[in-house]
C-alpha cells in the first residue's frame, strides 16, 4: 500500500460505500440488500455464532483491498462463510447446493470486495484512476464475530443485511 | 482452453481470450461468452498480461476481454503491448474493470479499446457485447 494518507473520509464516502455494496449485490449477484442498524447486527451476529459447532457455517470471513490513487487506504468486507459461499454460488450460476473448493470460495469473495472497492471508489470521486492490490481473504478463527458496536474513528462504515445474514464494509 | 461447438452459418468462430487474475471472474466471463448467440470457436484464459501475450503469440485471437488491476502485468500494459504490434491491430480490446474513472477511460481510448464495461456488471452486459461485435460485422 502507498504512503499516501487517505483524506477524512466525509458522510458522502460513507453513503458511497452502502451504494457500491447494494450496486455489486444487485448488479453482480443477483441478491437484495437491506440496511441494518447496530441492534440488528448484533442480532444477526448472535444468529452466526449460534450456528457453530454444526460446520464451518458459523466461521466469519475478512477480505480486504488495499487501494492507491489520488488517495490510499483499505476496504475490509467481513461476512460469515456461509454468505460468501452463497455469493459465490449465485455469481457463478451454480446449483444453489453446490460445493465450492476452498480456492474458488476465497478467489469469489475476494472478488467481491475487490468490486466492492472499485465502485466505492469510483462513487467517491468518478475522475480520479486507481488501483487495487490483490485482495487477501482470511478466515477468522473459530469463535471470532465482528464488533457490532460501530467504529469511534474516522472509518467509513456500513452493515447490511444479504440473504438474512449480515456483512460489514469498513473503508479507511 | 475449451472449444465451443455452436456455429452459425457464415460466421467464422470468434476465439475469445479472458484475462484477469480472479479464476472466478474468469469462469463468469466464460460463462457469458458461452452463453452468446454467437459461433464462438476457443475461449483462451490467463491470469495476466504476461501470460495473455504468450497465449496471443500462440493462437489466432479475435477478442480479448481484459480486467486493469492485475499483478505481473497490468491490463494497460498488456494494451500498450498489443497497441505496438501490427499483427494484433485488428484484434478487438475489451476492459472489463472495477476502475470506471474518466482518466481510465480516455487512456483505454488510445490504446485502441473498442469497449469499456466495468464491474460490476449484469451478464447481458457483455453478451450484449458480443451481440454488438457481430451486428458490426468486424469478424
Amino acid at each position: 500500500m502507498s504512503s499516501v494518507k487517505s483524506p477524512a473520509l466525509t458522510s458522502s464516502d460513507q453513503e458511497a460505500l452502502q451504494s457500491a455494496v447494494i450496486e455489486v449485490c444487485e448488479h453482480a449477484y443477483f441478491v437484495f440488500v437491506e440496511p441494518c442498524d447496530a441492534p440488528q447486527f448484533a442480532a444477526l451476529v448472535e444468529q452466526v455464532r449460534a450456528e457453530r459447532g454444526r460446520g464451518p457455517s458459523g466461521r466469519w470471513l475478512n477480505a480486504s483491498v488495499a487501494f492507491n490513487g489520488a488517495s490510499a487506504g483499505q476496504v475490509d468486507v467481513v461476512l460469515p462463510e456461509r454468505l460468501g459461499t452463497w455469493l459465490v454460488v449465485s455469481l457463478l450460476g451454480l446449483p444453489a447446493d453446490a460445493t465450492l473448493k476452498d480456492n474458488q470460495l476465497l478467489d469469489g469473495v475476494g472478488e467481491f470486495a475487490n468490486m466492492v472497492c472499485g465502485a466505492w471508489l469510483s462513487k467517491a470521486n468518478e475522475t480520479a484512476s486507481f488501483t487495487l492490490d490483490v485482495p487477501k481473504v482470511t478466515r477468522m478463527p473459530a469463535g471470532w464475530a465482528p464488533d457490532p458496536a460501530p467504529p469511534v474513528d474516522e472509518q467509513a462504515y456500513r452493515t447490511v443485511v444479504v440473504n438474512d445474514l449480515p456483512l460489514e464494509v469498513r473503508a479507511r | 482452453m475449451q472449444t465451443n461447438s455452436s456455429e452459425a452459418a457464415g460466421m467464422t468462430p470468434l476465439n475469445v481470450l479472458i484475462v484477469d487474475d480472479s479464476a472466478t471472474m474468469r469462469a463468469l466471463l466464460y460463462r457469458v461468452v458461452g452463453l452468446a448467440d454467437l459461433p464462438i470457436g476457443a475461449i483462451y484464459q490467463a491470469p495476466n498480461g504476461a501470460e495473455a501475450l504468450k497465449l496471443l503469440e500462440k493462437h489466432d485471437i479475435q477478442a480479448v476481454f481484459t480486467d486493469v488491476n492485475m499483478p505481473v502485468m497490468n491490463g494497460m500494459e498488456l494494451l500498450r503491448e498489443m497497441a505496438a504490434r501490427d499483427k494484433w491491430k485488428d484484434i478487438l480490446r475489451i476492459i472489463i474493470s472495477t476502475d470506471g474513472s474518466r482518466l481510465r477511460r480516455e487512456e483505454a481510448r488510445d490504446l485502441k479499446v473498442s469497449l469499456y464495461v466495468e464491474k460490476p456488471f449484469r451478464p447481458e452486459v457483455v453478451r450484449d457485447v458480443l451481440c454488438q461485435i457481430a451486428s458490426a460485422d468486424v469478424v
